[in-house]
Formats: structure tokens, sequence, C-alpha cells
């Protein structure tokens, strides 16, 4: 994983002022107000960082339901992973550069920055700047099936940033160790504060041709703070494949 | 339309020729035409042609102007220019030659968008100095394998601000974001003055630090590598390259941009490019849903990324006409 590990030297080089872990400021039952933005909206808007990457959703408790933490795949799902797991070096096309889909672009280690206005959130990630576009403004999905990112139509739901994302390829993965889904996947998200330098970042994934039932992720993520703090740039195919 | 415009969006990760190495073919761009065909074409090569009186930009809640919204940049493959160039195809280039990708041209975004840039030095060229010259010319002629669009970089600055398929400009509270179609490329300007990053750091975007001087928004880019171009020319970059931008909001639909290039390593003096960027008057798609961006799956689509080498046989110069289709 040189691409990754390189990008996280420049951002770690840069980028001096990390927040204070994002899990301790999950705190207990106080809700957080968010701040409002020029739009009266909660305030999300800043750049944001899992503690640490996610590989594998199965590890660490970011499975928030089922409550055995596992994915409930359906029939071969579980095999699936397990060959994808093997052959993850060629068959994992993050590594090749490609787009990471919803969510894993969220939780892959790489920090992003949301930016609000009154009809779009943009979430730009540092990852090969890959940026994410939520309409707010009411308009369906598009007709449109098969992109890399979905295509996210999102609202306030209170201080919550709700979003829908359709229209997925299957060819992305849904995190290193293989866990996948297919072109039927309809991911529902929410991204809430939690504190002045805390967001939570909660996504439902429902797939009926690859998992029994729905279930939820759900990652904490702290805000980088400071007057240096800023994205670097991965330009990964360069990292890859330059001279 | 809009599927055909879907379409395009899919198909360019799989063409990755598209536009890129066509010197001496940017003839200039119709005026406001296009409106009804593609996606925009409104200040395409100027935007002198309003289709009504534009009103001032509107104003954001901290004073400064509103530049939100879907831009048109030209698509400029040629900053300098186009006399006809040995070598290049450019011998048979008439000064309007016909635009570079017919497909492209239907879109309204893509075609011509060349023409004389640069208002400074007043014969309209890059002031080379004659090494640098000579080493760009050895570039157009031998090394189109390195023209960063092939690879799907981003197009540093200020071709960022010239490549095809438009942006979108969002303004937040110290931020001035450009979000490009074009791999979607990505420039967070922020609005406060910060001091530069580090020098040894080196970016394809650069490090950009932006204010505002009355309505004016002043950018100092530093920061970049050298492996983008100004264009799809050959056009290089050293490490001492400094941009002073400026984003003039000209009225609602005109946003006037000026670039400053100063590098005493390979120029005889700084020089200042200068274009309009029009905004996208197609306000939705063919189905009545707002205008959007779409996906740009650039290096998703690229499977020649190992092979645009010189050593795989990408040192013969790209022939006009050859590449894209």
């Amino acid at each position: 994983m040189r691409n990754r590990l390189f990008g996280f030297a420049i951002a770690a080089a840069v980028a001096l002022c990390l927040a204070s872990g994002p899990a301790e400021a999950q705190s207990k039952g106080q809700a957080f107000t968010a701040s409002k933005t020029w739009n009266n909206q909660p305030d999300l808007q800043g750049i944001w960082q899992p503690a640490k990457a996610v590989d594998n959703l199965e590890k660490g408790g970011f499975i928030k339901d089922p409550s055995n933490g596992k994915i409930p795949y359906a029939a071969d799902g579980a095999a699936k992973r397990a060959e994808n797991a093997k052959n993850a070096k060629s068959a994992d096309l993050v590594n090749r550069c490609n787009m990471p889909g919803t969510p894993r672009l969220m939780y892959m280690g790489y920090p992003f920055q949301i930016f609000q206005t009154d009809k779009y959130v943009a979430i730009v990630s540092e990852y090969s700047h890959t940026y994410r576009m939520v309409y707010l403004d009411g308009s369906p999905h598009l007709d449109f099936p098969g992109t890399w990112m979905g295509d996210s139509r999102g609202h306030w739901d209170g201080d919550s940033l709700a979003t829908d994302v359709i229209n997925f390829n299957d060819q992305t993965w849904l995190d290193k160790a293989g866990n996948h889904h297919s072109d039927e996947l309809e991911v529902k998200e929410r991204f809430t504060r939690t504190g002045p330098k805390t967001l939570l970042y909660e996504a439902t994934l429902h797939d009926p041709k690859t998992f029994s039932k729905d279930w939820t992720i759900r990652v904490p993520m702290g805000l980088k703070t400071g007057p240096t703090a800023r994205l670097m740039e991965h330009e990964c195919q360069d990292l890859a494949f330059g001279k | 339309m809009k599927h055909a415009l879907l379409g395009l969006a899919v198909v360019v990760g799989t063409t990755i020729a598209f536009v890129s190495p066509v010197p001496g073919q940017d003839g200039a761009a119709p005026q406001g035409k296009g409106g009804g065909k593609g996606r925009g074409g409104f200040g395409r090569g100027g935007g002198r042609a309003p289709a009504e009186p534009a009103g001032p930009m509107g104003k954001l809640p901290d004073g400064h102007p509103d530049m939100q919204g879907f831009w048109t940049p030209p698509a400029i493959t040629d900053i300098e220019p186009a006399p006809p160039r040995a070598g290049r195809g450019g011998a048979k280039a008439a000064p309007k030659a016909a635009p570079v990708n017919p497909a492209l041209a239907a879109t309204g975004f893509g075609g011509g968008g060349g023409g004389n840039r640069i208002i400074d030095p007043p014969d309209g060229k890059i002031p080379y100095k004659p090494e640098a010259r000579a080493k760009q010319q050895d570039i157009v002629q031998n090394h189109m394998a390195d023209e960063p669009e092939l690879h799907c970089y981003q197009s540093g600055v200020p071709h960022s601000e010239s490549n095809q398929f438009g942006l979108q400009i969002l303004q937040t509270p110290g931020y001035f974001v450009e979000l490009s179609e074009f791999m979607h490329t990505v420039r967070i300007i922020p609005t406060d003055n910060r001091p530069h990053i580090d020098s040894k750091i080196r970016l394809f975007q650069g490090d950009p630090v932006g204010h505002w001087e009355g309505d004016t928004l002043v950018v100092d880019t530093t920061n970049q590598n050298t492996k983008t171009w100004f264009d799809t020319s050959g056009n290089f970059k050293t490490e001492a390259l400094h941009v002073t931008e400026k984003f003039i909001p000209q009225d609602k639909n005109t946003i006037v941009y000026e670039a400053t290039m100063t590098d005493p390593d390979i120029y005889t003096q700084p020089w200042t490019a200068h274009w309009n960027i029009g905004r996208n008057r197609q306000t939705a798609m063919s189905d009545g849903h707002p205008y959007e961006q779409m996906e740009f799956g650039c290096i998703e689509g690229n499977t020649d990324l190992e092979h645009y080498t010189e050593d795989k046989g990408g040192k013969k110069p790209l022939v006009v006409g050859k590449k894209a289709n």
C-alpha cells in the first residue's frame, strides 16, 4: 500500500495539528449542537479524518448493526469476500487508483473536507482528489447507473446531514479485506456533529443481492484544526505509475 | 441529450487521447453559441455576446462577490498564438481550423479555445529564453507522451482554469473552491492570505493562497511540480514558477481571469495571460433535471497507464486526428 502510506506521510508532514482522538469526544449523553452556516444549516465544515484507516469493517467495532459486528452476507457472499481478499493486490481497484466508492471513501483513512452552500454539500477527499457532491436541491436521482461514487441526494434531518446514494457499479469494495456489494447497493448516510472536534459518520447498506438484511457502519471522525490544517495532494496514478 | 452527455463522460474514461495533443488547431470558438445544443457554450472564447445584459455579480453575506455556480472556461490547447509549426500538423491548420474533436465540439466543450491569450508581452508569445524555447519545441516533437492529461493528471495552474468540461465554484467563509469535471480536479483556495507551505513540497495543483482586493480575488500559487503544462502544447514549467492570478467579476455571467507567470530560470520577463470564464448558461438537462457535473472516470478507463512512456512506443509524436475516436 505504498500509495496510501505516501499520502499519509505528506499529510502528516504538513497538517501538523491533528485533532485529539475522535473516540474521546463521543461524550456521554449530552447532545452537541452544531453552529450554523450562512444558510442556517448545521455546520459540518472542516477537515475530517478517522482516527485510523478502516481496513476491515469487521475488525474494530465499526459495525453497529447487527450486534455481532459481522456483515450479514447472503448466500456465498462470505466466500466471495475470502476470494477477493486472496486476490486483493490485483482485484482491489484502489490499487489501480480507481475511485473507491461510497462509503469506503469516507473511512479509508484519507482526510476529507466538507464545504456547504445552500444547495450543495461538497465532500472532497485527499484520496486522488475524489470529490462527492451531495445535492440538497430536492432533485431526484439521475437515471444513470454504474458510477463509482454513486449519486448522492441529501437533506437535513435535524442536525444531521442525511443522504441517499444509488447508481453504483459492482466493482468497488467496502474495505481492503474484500468486503463487497452489487450494483443494487443503496447507501443511506448520516453525518452528525457530536462535539467541537468530532463528527459521527454512519452508513446503512441495503443490497438484497449481497446481504440478507440491511446493516450499519459507524465511524467517528476527528477534526483537523489550526492555521496549517489543509488537505494535501494525493496524485495516485503518478505515485503508482509515474516515472 | 442527457444520455448522450452522460455517455460522453464515461467514454472519456476509455478514450484518453480525446483532445489533448492537437497543437495548431485551436481556432477561436464561436461566440455565444451552443446554448441549445449542448452543455454550455456561453463564455467560450470570451463570452462577449450574452443574450441579454447581465447584471452585476451578487454578494455573499461576507460582502465578497458571489461567483458560485457552473462555469465554462475556454479549453485552451495552446496558450500562445498558433502559427503553423513544422512537424506539428500546423502547416495545414488554418487560423480558424475545425474543432479538434467533432463529438466534443457538439457538446459545446473541448473544441477550439485557443487564439492569443497572452496580453503581455504584446507579441503574444511566452518570453522563453532560447534554451527553454528549444526545450518546448523538443517536447512537442519528441515527448508528447508526457502530455499531462494523457496520464489523467490534474491540470496545474493556470491550466485548471482552461481545461475541458467546465467547473463548479463554491464559496464558504474563508474558501474559494473550484471543482472541475475533468479528472475531478480540485482547487481549494483559502482566502485568508496564509503563508505558503514548505517550498520542498511539490504539488500538481500547487499551493494557492488567496486574498480579496476589493471585488477581485487575488491568488498567489507556488509549489507546483514540473509535470503539468500551460496547455497541451508542451509549454512546460519549472519549480521556480510563481503564478499570480486574478479572478475579476465583470458581471453576473463573466469572470475575467488573469494569470501572471514569473520564472527567471526560463523566461526573460514575467508574462500575463488573460481569458474570460463564462457562466454555463445551461441550467437544466434535457429531462428538466437541474444541471450537474458528471462523474469523470479518467483513470478508471485508462488501460494505457503503463504504456504512455517513451520506451513503450510513446516517443513517436502523436499525429493530429489519429488518436481521437
